[in-house]
């Protein structure tokens, strides 16, 4: 990844002399699998790699669908089975046929809750497509005591630093960190039993090397023991010019099929001194009509971060809490982004904690110790004033 | 010595010895043909521009027509012994000087006394550098010279750079040596692997002398008074590399006073200053360059450009009475790449405040001091210490992730030289203590991924012999023994090389040659070099090994033109491969073993008339193939067929310089495909959450399996010399890739539609660019 990075840099001084069109390729499988002791039931996902036969498309993510909403290819009706250590043979359902919505396309699912994995066992997992391609792969659970609940637990990030710890886990080829964050989760191995997060931690899995911690946001953070298979295949890459250096275990087809247990489960409720004009509680104020149709009722703001040079903006982060509404399912506390300069401020309200989907942006004017603006979709002139 | 290796060098003996055995079976019954012959002695002064005289070090003794030669000591003095009886015709050169011919005739038995000064030859271009004829005419009367190329200043002049005038660009251009693209000036010499050769300045080894991912090299252009480059079978003085010894030498300016040089170019400028002390027995330089993108960036626009290079050069030399010589070389350079990507000029995010800070760093810094002491009438000892670093500090995210590599060493070499007519007769050793240190791992987390130390010692000891047998024949023969600790490895690596002369410009040569190494490169087999990282071969890591053979004929054509033809085989026992995998918790899995093989032909002619008009052509046609496991392929630097015509003419004030070269495709493995790579998120226990953006991969197909289509380029230089005020004032402009032919670098690949295609990016295109120099 690193490396790729640089490689786009130098590419700068070339330019694109030609583009054809190539005929198609043959497509394999891909299979992404990993036994978590910690998850109600275990899924493997199955999708047939880009080769140029079919367009891909991008509708926005949702977690039942996590093949074809986010740019998979996925195979339909295989025969999924799962060899468990007492050669007891469990079969997979796909999502898509056991819901009916049509969502779950090549999500194949056991009804295999973490609790009942044993510990050390090997695990054989076959699948025989409808073009009767035969994939199989082992793996072998870590030993360990799965995190159920999170911990949670303040965290300022000017001042705080975590020392997390854990248990050794037998059979576990590694331990993975990771860290959600609103632009995408940085996570890192470790052969170690403990690790050090401090709150200026940069995100180097993401463009732009972003901070970890974001104030206002909710932010889990996990360690897992992992196997040898999930370690090496999570650890290499495929370079983007030779095509190689994935570390690949699927007889028959490529990706994982891994093992995981979940040792450590924290959420950081994660905030940061708020000093600067731009930053604190702002409450929506207004006449009991306004109240009762406003779609946010308060805002926390940070300055996440004060800009580079002088003519760029800085940044915001924060929390906005909903007005209820009934039938709406989603967040009441949702993540705020946003930028600030010369007291006009633009919020990004997202829908969720992650910064790719966004509800709604409100833009405004910081006077004194009130908001004033109005939101693009929502419409209206709203305020908010200071609370503290 | 470990019974493999023991196996491996006496096969690899055996069939040296098969191949050369119909040399050898000759030798016997030509040293017959020997006599006595007379002597010719006396002394070689240099008269330097203030008229004053100093003895002429170094200077090169030969008799016109024969293999016979000499150098005059510190001193100036000479001897040349074992003169055929009749008419001869001593030459005398000395690199900056005029030639000097003195006809005499030998009588058996009598010594002759010849005493001739030498008159500085003029200044062709700039009062700073001065032109000599090709050193190569004294190498094809007096060495085996096999696989071994010297170009100096003055033919370098002329050939069109890439931004500024580069000696790694001019390498490139000889044969047997391939240039991966346009970016990378990274050797390949004969089939070898870019970490595969031994870069020596002014004989001291320097490891990456590389600039930005191998576009420019550390070799200053003013700096530079000369090139040796060995492209196989080298003599037994040379080891620790594979494939080739690129010597590069620094330029004397021995003139009185103090003299300066600046050379302004579109990506940088140089400063040199030179001069002469202690009544010009010593000369001393210093040169500077970096390049100013940043800072122009920066004056003009509010973005920036977060890259520049620096270097810097010193040398010195003094001749003290006795025949004492020292010199000394002092080279650090350094690359670097330091943004805060948040000070980018905004694009479509709201904000980018909030980004870190990436820096990227490398370079090379030597040190070295070199004492020649002459001893007598034919004895030379000489004594080296150096000492050689180069390192990479990669850091991305203040901390949050930091890579390092840096591989030093202290080297103590020495060598002691007897000289008579018929015998040049060397010993020598050479120490080294290494340190290699490669780590990796994050200061925010406390993290390390991997903190390997290294601390081998590697010695060798070589004998050598380069024996004149008759006025047809010169066999150099030689034995280097090395040992490495932490590998507890030795071995033996025999070299020997023959020339016979059918007549007098007409030669025939062969040689064979074992080479080891066992600092090995793990920048790998891309086309780009932007990562270089060193370790050694220790108890997981073996030593690479490698057998050469060369074969040729070299006519010349009076001084200023010849022609050579070689065919070379080499096969690699070991060659080693960065295993793009590795694991950073496990050692030993940095490298495959692999073995290979490489064979082929080059062809070099080159001219210079005294018309002003040079030049040379270069043909290589080179075969390389390499397997492991049951797997073969042609490394990336696998080319058929590359030629290069260089040509440069001089007219009055005015120099023009032009190259074309043709090469057909390398290897490169298509995509044929990509992989979506799902990430399951074990606070939610599923998969895909969290992730903003989807992650994409290639699949590469069958390695190396397709080639580059064929690339052609043409360079224009044009510079003119003016005179202003005691001032050398030379502009020079140039054209890189004259014509814009399109020349592939690399396909990328897009298979997200169901109408696949393949995009080509270029290498570069056209880039006219400007210069100036102006010396005092």
């Amino acid at each position: 990844m690193r490396s790729t990075r640089l490689v786009w840099l130098l590419l700068l001084a070339a330019c694109e002399i030609e583009k054809i069109g190539i005929p198609p390729t043959q497509a394999h499988v891909a299979l992404h699998g990993v036994l978590s002791a910690s998850a109600p039931n275990q899924v493997v996902l199955l999708e047939r790699t880009r080769n140029g036969t079919l367009a891909v498309t991008a509708p926005s993510f949702e977690v039942l669908d996590p093949v074809l909403s986010d740019e998979g290819i996925a195979e339909r009706n295989a025969i999924v089975s799962l060899t468990t250590p007492s050669g007891a043979t469990l079969i997979a359902r796909e999502d898509a046929v056991a819901r009916g919505d049509g969502k779950g396309r090549g999500v194949y699912r056991f009804s295999l809750p973490g609790s009942g994995l044993e510990r050390g066992g090997t695990y054989r997992l076959s699948v025989r497509t409808t073009r009767n391609e035969l994939l199989e792969a082992e793996t072998s659970v870590p030993v360990g005591e799965p995190a159920a609940a999170p911990t949670q637990r303040l965290f300022d990030r000017v001042q705080d630093t975590i020392a997390l710890t854990w248990p050794s886990a037998p059979g576990a080829r590694s331990y993975v960190v990771r860290i959600e964050t609103p632009f995408g989760p940085r996570s890192f191995f470790t052969d170690t039993t403990r690790v050090r997060l401090t709150g200026e931690l940069r995100n180097i899995d993401v463009a732009g090397l972003p901070r970890v911690f974001i104030p206002g946001f909710p932010q889990a953070v996990t360690v897992s023991a992992v196997d040898s298979n999930y370690y090496d295949w999570f650890r290499t890459h495929s370079n983007a010019i030779a095509g190689t250096g994935l570390v690949n275990r699927i007889r028959g087809g490529i990706g994982v099929f891994g093992a995981l247990v979940r040792l450590r489960f924290d959420e950081l409720r994660v905030v940061a001194p708020q000093t600067e004009p731009e930053a604190g509680m702002f409450r929506f104020v207004g006449t009991p009509a306004e109240v009762a149709s406003t779609p946010y009722l308060s805002l926390e703001l940070y300055v996440e971060s004060r800009s580079a040079r002088a003519d760029q903006d800085h940044a915001l982060s924060g929390r906005a809490q909903r007005r209820p509404v009934l039938g709406y399912t989603g967040c009441l506390t949702c993540g705020v982004l946003g930028t600030a300069r010369d007291g006009r401020i633009e919020l990004a309200l997202l829908s969720d904690w992650y910064a790719r989907d966004t509800t709604d942006v409100f833009i405004g004017a910081i006077r004194g110790d009130t908001i004033v603006g109005s939101y693009r979709v929502s419409g209206g002139g709203v305020r908010f004033v200071r609370d503290r | 010595m470990r019974s493999e290796e023991v196996r491996e060098v006496m096969r690899g003996a055996l069939a040296s010895i098969g191949a050369l055995g119909v040399w050898l079976l000759l030798i016997p019954a030509l040293v017959a043909a020997q006599d006595a012959g007379g002597v010719v002695a006396g002394r070689v002064m240099a008269r330097a521009d203030s008229a004053s005289i100093a003895p002429a070090s170094g200077a090169a003794i030969s008799i016109v027509g024969t293999t016979l030669g000499t150098t005059t000591r510190a001193d100036g003095r000479f001897v040349l012994e074992r003169l055929p009886s009749g008419p001869a015709t001593v030459r005398v050169r000395l690199l900056g000087y005029r030639v000097v011919e003195r006809p005499v005739v030998a009588r058996a038995g009598d010594t002759l006394r010849l005493d001739v000064t030498l008159e500085r030859e003029a200044q062709l271009l700039s009062p700073v550098r001065v032109d000599a004829a090709s050193p190569d005419v004294e190498a094809f009367v007096s060495k085996p010279n096999v696989a071994t190329l010297a170009v100096d200043a003055a033919a370098m002049k002329g050939v069109p750079g890439v931004g500024e005038p580069d000696v790694a660009r001019v390498v490139q251009l000889l044969p047997g040596v391939v240039a991966r693209n346009d970016f990378n000036t990274g050797l390949n010499v004969r089939g070898g692997e870019a970490d595969q050769n031994l870069i020596l300045l002014d004989g001291h080894p320097i490891y990456n002398p590389f600039h930005l991912g191998g576009l420019f090299s550390t070799f200053m252009d003013a700096t530079v008074g000369g090139i040796e480059l060995m492209t196989g079978a080298f003599p037994a003085r040379y080891g620790g590399r594979l494939s080739s010894v690129l010597d590069v030498q620094s330029a004397d300016d021995a003139r009185p006073g103090v003299h300066a040089s600046a050379d302004l170019s579109v990506i940088g400028a140089t400063a040199r200053m030179a001069g002469a002390f202690a009544r010009e027995r010593g000369a001393w330089s210093v040169a500077a360059r970096r390049t100013y993108a940043d800072a122009v960036t920066s004056m003009f626009t509010k973005d920036i450009f977060p890259y520049h290079f620096r270097d810097f050069h010193a040398r010195g030399t003094y001749a003290a009475g006795g025949g004492l010589r020292l010199t000394v070389t002092a080279y650090a350079g350094k690359d670097v790449v330091d943004a805060n990507l948040a000070e980018f000029q905004s694009d479509s995010a709201p904000s980018r405040a909030s980004e870190g800070r990436w820096a990227f760093d490398w370079g090379n810094r030597v040190l070295g001091a070199t004492i020649t002491k002459e001893l007598g009438e034919n004895t030379t000892l000489e004594q080296r210490v150096s000492t050689s670093r180069f390192s990479t500090l990669l850091d991305v995210g203040d901390g949050a992730f930091a890579q390092r590599n840096a591989v030093s060493d202290i080297r103590l070499a020495g060598s002691l030289t007897a000289r008579n007519a018929a015998h040049d007769r060397s010993i020598g050793y050479e120490v080294a203590r290494h340190r290699v240190r490669y780590a990796s791992g994050s200061s925010e987390t406390g993290a390390t991924d991997y903190d390997l130390v290294q601390r081998p010692t590697s010695a060798a000891g070589w004998v050598s012999d380069l024996w004149r047998l008759s006025p047809r024949w010169i066999v150099e023969w030689g034995l280097r023994a090395e040992a490495l600790t932490g590998r507890e490895w030795a071995a033996l690596s025999p070299r020997l090389s023959i020339k016979y002369f059918a007549t007098p410009q007409l030669a025939f040569t062969a040689a064979a040659g074992r080479a080891t190494q066992w600092m090995h490169s793990m920048a790998g087999d891309g086309p780009l070099r932007y990562f270089e990282v060193w370790l050694a071969s220790d108890s997981l890591t073996p030593v690479a090994t490698a057998w050469h053979w060369v074969a040729g004929a070299e006519r010349r054509f009076g001084a200023g033109a010849s022609v050579r033809l070689e065919g070379y085989v080499k096969r690699y026992q070991r060659v080693l491969e960065a295993n793009w995998s590795e694991s950073p918790h496990v050692r030993g899995d940095e490298f495959f073993v692999a073995e290979g093989r490489s064979y082929g032909a080059d062809l070099h002619a080159r001219w210079q008339s005294a018309s002003g008009v040079g030049g040379w052509v270069s043909y290589s046609y080179g075969v390389s193939a390499r397997w492991r496991d049951g797997m073969r392929w042609a490394p990336g630097h696998d080319r058929r067929h590359d030629v290069d015509v260089i040509a440069t003419w001089r007219r009055g004030k005015y120099r023009f310089g032009a190259r074309f070269g043709f090469a057909t495709g390398t290897p490169y493995t298509p995509m044929v495909g990509e992989i979506a790579r799902r990430v399951y998120d074990p606070s939610r226990d599923s998969w895909g959450t969290g992730s903003s953006r989807l992650w994409i991969e290639p699949l590469g197909g069958a390695r190396n399996a397709a080639r580059f289509p064929a690339s052609h380029r043409l360079d224009l230089d044009a510079s003119r010399e003016l005179r202003f005020r005691g001032a050398t004032v030379s502009p020079y402009v140039s054209v890189v890739n004259a014509y814009n032919a399109q020349n592939v670098f690399i396909y990328l690949y897009d298979y997200s539609t169901d109408a696949p295609t393949r995009r080509a990016i270029s290498q570069f295109p056209v880039l006219p660019s400007m210069g100036v120099r102006v010396a005092f």
